[in-house]
């Protein structure tokens, strides 16, 4: 009786062992992405890689669609780094979510992840920054406005309304924020700089020249 | 009205008070307003668009350094209740924390310790961080010219 007792827990803590497994492996095969890290961090999740691949200096954003810090960053510090660093091969660039600032954070940054789908990644987040509004969780990045801008964009609307209304990339969103808690953000925009030997963070949005001097040293 | 901030900001302590109050304001809210950067180099900018922040961040410290002291005056000097520095109190205090932008550290740990409570929170100071400013500026206004004529009477009843 004792003997069929130890068996039944034994057998049922296999069973249990074999649910978890296939329930792990089926959540890591709907994000199944190649690892990308540089440091501690893991960008795989995050955006695809802007400008040179083989570029000494990686610069990785955490970002939220709706911080207006980030915004004035990418208005004013981005274009003069991209221009005298990304364009020229020396540096490329990666964004990464960390969706953290309202209700709809979030979902803007799973749209620009629909848009992806379609090869549009960069001119959605481009076009998220540029058409930003204001307030925090006033509308602009509600769901249907972010349609709205698919559409512009000329964006395929049936599947970009059924990758935005299923939440595909809830979890990429939420994987990319949790990564970013992990390795030390506390607010947006951060930013790691990372070279072979060498790692700078960056907080907040930062001038030109703050950036020129972080990377003329790493270069 | 000259003469009584004259009288005021001739004595040292008042004056060495007003140059402190008016340095450790506008320090405190050009850093958390990120108009000011200590890492990983001293940085100061001031953002496209943001000049007009900048401006009320100067207002705000000036108009605090000046009510504060006089306020302090009242009560020392005077021996005055202390209901008017509350004004000068909140308006500063008010204008400093509408510029904690909710996506930077300060806002960060109040919506990571409140949640969405925390989150509506910040977002109500970032959404309206130039009325709030302006509010406060009048706060601090409103005090001062208070001040000032309580000053004159109870100067003139002092003497």
């Amino acid at each position: 009786m004792k003997k069929k007792g130890i068996i039944g827990i034994i057998s049922g803590l296999i069973i249990l062992g074999i649910i978890l497994s296939v329930s792990l492996s089926s959540d890591s095969q709907s994000m199944n992405f190649e690892p990308r890290l540089y440091g501690q961090i893991s960008t795989e999740m995050g955006s695809s890689i802007v400008g040179n691949l083989d570029a000494p200096v990686t610069i990785i954003e955490f970002g939220d669609y709706q911080c207006h810090q980030c915004y004035n960053w990418f208005h004013n510090t981005k274009p003069k780094i991209f221009q005298d660093y990304v364009d020229s091969g020396k540096v490329n660039f990666i964004f990464v979510d960390m969706a953290f600032l309202g209700r709809h954070s979030s979902i803007a940054s799973q749209a620009s992840y629909c848009a992806e789908d379609q090869n549009q990644y960069w001119q959605y987040h481009n076009t998220l920054y540029n058409l930003q509004e204001s307030k925090i969780d006033g509308g602009w990045a509600n769901s249907e406005r972010l349609k709205a801008f698919a559409f512009s964009l000329g964006l395929d609307m049936t599947l970009f309304e059924d990758c935005l209304d299923s939440g595909k990339y809830q979890k990429r969103v939420t994987f990319n924020t949790s990564e970013g808690r992990q390795n030390g953000v506390s607010g947006t925009p951060t930013f790691f700089i990372i070279s072979e030997n060498q790692q700078e963070k960056i907080v907040g949005a930062q001038p030109f020249s703050v950036f020129k001097m972080v990377l003329d040293e790493m270069i | 009205m000259n003469s009584m901030i004259k009288t005021i900001f001739k004595i040292p302590l008042y004056l060495l008070f007003a140059i402190l109050i008016f340095s450790i304001m506008t320090f405190v809210m050009l850093l958390i307003s990120e108009y000011l950067f200590l890492e990983p180099y001293f940085a100061f900018h001031i953002p496209n668009n943001s000049e007009f922040g900048f401006i009320l961040i100067l207002i705000l410290s000036g108009l605090a350094s000046v009510v504060i002291p006089m306020n302090i005056y009242r009560i020392r000097v005077l021996s005055i209740g202390k209901q008017k520095i509350s004004g000068g109190i909140t308006g500063s205090f008010i204008g400093i924390i509408s510029g904690a932008c909710s996506c930077g550290p300060i806002g960060f740990a109040v919506i990571s310790t409140f949640g969405s409570l925390g989150a509506t929170a910040t977002a109500f100071l970032t959404n309206f961080e130039i009325p709030i400013r302006i509010v406060s500026i009048l706060i601090l206004a409103i005090t001062f010219f208070t001040t000032l004529k309580s000053l004159k009477v109870e100067c003139r009843l002092d003497s």
